[in-house]
């Protein structure tokens, strides 16, 4: 029942990481998801109207021109300060989210505190877009929020954010039960914290700490040095169970061809011992 | 089992009458009251007769109430007897009075050797006094039809049997003189040399004991009256009196058990939550030994002001006057099953068999001994002994004393943590805030208490520091802080004090989103109060950001008071956004008209002087 229930928190973090990662890919290859539409001209006006129609309104149309509608980001800083009715708070911050301006993280970092946890999970999950020093002091802080979610997508954020004066904070939060710390800390360790990260193997879910070593194994050369991967890859072969093959079995698949041929050849040895193991494809019943 | 009863019904019908003597219609209901003259004629028989001191000891029914430990509180080696037991041992003067087995026996109390003993028939024991030469004994009749009354002598020998269909409680002997209550009300005195009831007098107060203690006779169950010359007047309500002063406690528990039950081996719930007292005499009368009555509950001890009859204290809205003051507390390892106060103090015994004596007057432990074993029930008499072991040199304090109790993490013991909690809260020492804020920070305590506790901190005055310093707490789940601290009573008491001081600590405490709704709304308030300018921008962000977005009337209230508070300290600034919220049909409907309220007074001259003032 742990195991399940671990599981299906895993789930929902990478579901949340390949999205990221996705529109990151795209947003790389010069390709978004669609293009961003062009801001009104009467959009801050509406946003002044102060009429909650109207505002709404305006807000889906800065939501609509993304990093487009950074003129408006003043007005909605404005009026979030000055207050809205929660439904339209909510939008707001949303909205400011997706015009990836630092500009707003000041304000969404106030609402990152809300007193209603749907509006504070809306404010981390904008922080990790609008990025600068403070997004990065509020999400610290809201890895300590009584709401899980709150503390999960904050955990995320953090990794998404590159902030890696964060990772001390993310393995305490990772011993807290923050199972998503673990992928952050997998994209933003150095050396020890690496290891730190291998060394959980056996004390946290398997599957928890393998999703923040899949980060590690994937991270260019300078950044995690071959030792360093041969190194975990040697951890989890000594694990030897079924689910151990199978990671180093996707670790396999995912290895880029003009990867490491030392980890490759690591990679592929560690596959061959563990192939054994209980329950993996291949042992002996 | 009759057939042995009849036997010695027949020794008892050999005794000779006394002549010349007023006869008495033995128990009889058609008694008329003689004004005292019969029980004055009884104390000028046996009033100047020494009464012989009763055994110090602690008693311990263990095993399967088959074995009796005795331990004598000299300091002379336990003893142990091994018999089947039906009804709880009863110290009588120097014996201990066993029943069980279809018999009763007599036991020295230092040694635990047999005295005398007596087949019963399975009679139930209801209790015993002894003079030094002879033992007499209540018991009661299968089925509640009435009692038998045994007097024997050390040499075993039957002095008298009486058997009645009335129910009689717990007698006393001296000087042959049976004395017997019975009905509540009545202490009938049995000549044991001829089985006459040579004198009886009425208790206008429920009475079904008599004992010997302290060189004196004494009869009572609520209450104590002493067998004097006053004696004779106690129909008119004049006897020699004292009495325990009334009030609540925990488990509600007796003084003394009623006489005329008898008590079953094993202790009970009852003998847990236990009240004691001592009565001394003096020539002008009886009062409680110490000045001090004791209570215990589970193990919990406590000692009370016998002086104070009653300060009339309000316990709150509804509540009656609850008595004395609590003098000391003292929290035990393991629950106590019996006690008995002594002169200087009380011995307690608890069911772990370990025998501790308190100190009168700080609760402080004097001296310890052990049964030796865990026990099911416990008896403790004391009669000569006082307390005077060495107490401790700076006993703890009132208030650490009544910390450790409301502290301890132990859900029996709730009920009287309650009370002794409401004792903590009525104290001006500053440590009973630290007390109360460390009771409702921690996550184990009782709801129950926590309540009591939030509410206590909310009206205390003093403390401050302590306060501060939980409010620089924050729920932190990183650091395991899982409990935010009180907030909202710690609020309402800052605010009471002005103290200016935690002003920052109660801002921070505006954004906090573990701090509940009415924590907020109390933190608002206390910043109305103490906020100066360096809390401005925490309470102008707070505004904005709940003014349109409260979702509570508690939240909306702390957007209200927030606004009084930045409107009076900055009304250059505010006044304009508290205008433009007022208006503002975003605004929460339940906060428009009251800011507007909050923007009126400053039109007046009244409001610009206070805002002025404020600034």
């Amino acid at each position: 029942m742990r195991g399940f229930s671990s599981l299906a928190t895993l789930g929902i973090c990478l579901a949340f990481l390949t999205q990221a990662r996705a529109e990151g890919l795209a947003r790389a290859k010069g390709a978004g998801p669609s293009p961003a539409a062009t801001l009104p001209t009467d959009t801050v006006k509406r946003l002044r109207s102060g009429d909650a129609a109207q505002v709404k309104a305006a807000l889906d149309d800065v939501r609509m021109a993304a990093k487009g509608g950074a003129p408006a980001v003043p007005t909605i800083v404005d009026l979030l300060k000055r207050g809205l009715p929660e439904p339209l708070t909510e939008s707001a911050v949303e909205t400011l989210g997706d015009t990836e301006s630092e500009g707003a993280s000041e304000v969404l970092g106030w609402y990152s505190r809300h007193r209603n946890a749907a509006v504070r999970r809306a404010a981390v999950q904008s922080l990790a877009r609008t990025r600068g020093p403070s997004a990065v002091k509020a999400l610290r802080a809201a890895l300590s929020d009584p709401d899980p979610a709150v503390r999960g997508v904050s955990a995320t954020a953090l990794g998404t954010l590159k902030a890696k004066e964060a990772v001390g904070d993310l393995f305490v939060a990772l011993d807290h039960k923050v199972d998503e710390a673990a992928a952050s800390i997998g994209q933003l360790c150095a050396g020890p914290d690496c290891e730190r990260l291998a060394g959980k193997l056996g004390s946290v879910h398997f599957d928890v700490v393998t999703g923040g070593l899949d980060e590690v194994m994937l991270r260019p050369a300078p950044d995690v040095t071959d030792d360093l991967k041969v190194k975990i890859v040697g951890r989890v072969r000594e694990v030897g169970t079924a689910e151990a093959n199978r990671f180093l079995k996707e670790v396999q698949a995912k290895w880029p061809p003009r990867g490491s041929a030392r980890v490759k050849q690591s990679i592929d040895q560690a596959v061959l011992a563990t192939t054994g193991s209980p329950g993996a494809p291949g042992s002996t019943p | 089992m009759k057939g042995r009863w009849l036997a010695a019904a027949a020794l008892a019908s050999a005794v000779a009458c006394g002549g010349g003597q007023t006869r008495l219609n033995l128990f009889s209901t058609d008694w008329e009251d003689d004004g005292g003259v019969s029980i004055a004629r009884v104390w000028q028989r046996v009033g100047s007769l020494p009464v012989p001191p009763a055994a110090d000891v602690a008693l311990g029914v263990a095993g399967h109430a088959d074995k009796l430990i005795g331990l004598p509180l000299d300091g002379s080696a336990k003893w142990t007897f091994a018999h089947p037991l039906d009804a709880r041992p009863i110290v009588a003067g120097g014996v201990v009075v066993v029943s069980g087995g279809g018999e009763v026996c007599a036991l020295e109390a230092t040694s635990g050797h047999v005295v005398w003993r007596r087949p019963t028939g399975g009679l139930a024991l209801l209790g015993a006094g002894d003079d030094g030469t002879v033992t007499v004994a209540a018991f009661r009749k299968p089925g509640d039809v009435g009692s038998v009354l045994l007097a024997v002598a050390h040499d075993g020998q039957v002095v008298r049997q009486i058997e009645t269909d009335k129910m009689l409680g717990a007698p006393a002997v001296l000087g042959r003189m049976a004395f017997v209550p019975w009905a509540g009300q009545y202490v009938s005195v049995i000549d044991l040399s001829n089985g006459d009831e040579a004198a009886r007098v009425t208790l206008r107060e429920e009475t079904s004991r008599a004992w010997t203690q302290g060189g004196a006779l004494w009869f009572g169950e609520v209450g104590y009256f002493r067998f004097d010359e006053r004696m004779r007047d106690a129909s008119k309500g004049r006897a020699t009196h004292a009495s325990v002063p009334a009030r609540k406690l925990p488990g509600t528990p007796r003084l003394m058990q009623p006489g005329y039950v008898s008590q079953a081996p094993l202790a009970d719930a009852e003998d847990k939550a236990r009240e004691y007292a001592r009565a001394v005499g003096s020539d002008a009368g009886a009062t409680i030994e110490d000045g001090r009555f004791y209570a215990t509950y589970f193990r919990i001890a406590m000692g009370f002001d016998a002086t104070a009859t009653g300060d009339e204290r309000d316990a709150g809205p509804g509540q009656p006057d609850v008595g004395p003051r609590v003098a000391w507390a003292h929290l035990h390892g393991a629950n106590f099953l019996g006690g008995a106060a002594e002169s200087g103090g009380i011995v307690l015994c608890d069911d772990q068999g370990k025998v501790v004596e308190l100190d009168a007057k700080t609760g402080s432990q004097v001296a310890e001994a052990d049964l030796g074993e865990p026990v099911r029930a416990c008896v403790v008499n004391v009669d000569s002994r006082r307390a005077n072991g060495a107490a401790e040199a700076t006993p703890k304090s009132l208030a650490a004393q009544l910390t450790d109790v409301v502290l301890a993490d132990d859900p029996q013991l709730v009920v009287a943590q309650r009370m002794l909690l409401k004792e903590l809260a009525e104290m001006g020492d500053e440590l009973a805030t630290k007390a109360l804020v460390d009771l409702a920070s921690d996550p184990r305590t009782s709801p129950d208490l926590l309540v009591d506790a939030r509410a206590a901190l909310a009206n205390r005055r003093n403390g401050a520091t302590y306060m501060e310093a939980a409010l620089a707490r924050h729920y932190d789940y990183l650091k395991d802080v899982l409990r935010p601290p009180p907030v909202g009573p710690i609020a309402h008491a800052l605010g009471a004090m002005n103290e200016k001081a935690a002003a920052p600590l109660l801002a921070s405490h505006l954004f906090d989103p573990a701090d509940t709704d009415d924590d907020v709304r109390e933190t608002a308030a206390a910043l109305a109060r103490v906020g100066s300018t360096p809390e401005l921008p925490a309470m102008r962000q707070f505004f904005g950001m709940y003014r349109a977005s409260a979702g509570t009337d508690e939240v909306t209230d702390a957007v209200v008071s927030i606004a009084k508070a930045i409107v009076s300290l900055d009304p250059k600034a505010s006044r304009p956004e508290v205008e433009a919220a007022a208006a503002d049909t975003m605004t929460v409907a339940g906060a428009r008209d009251r800011l507007a309220e909050v923007l009126t007074p400053m039109t007046s001259d009244a409001g610009l002087d206070a805002a002025k003032k404020a600034k």
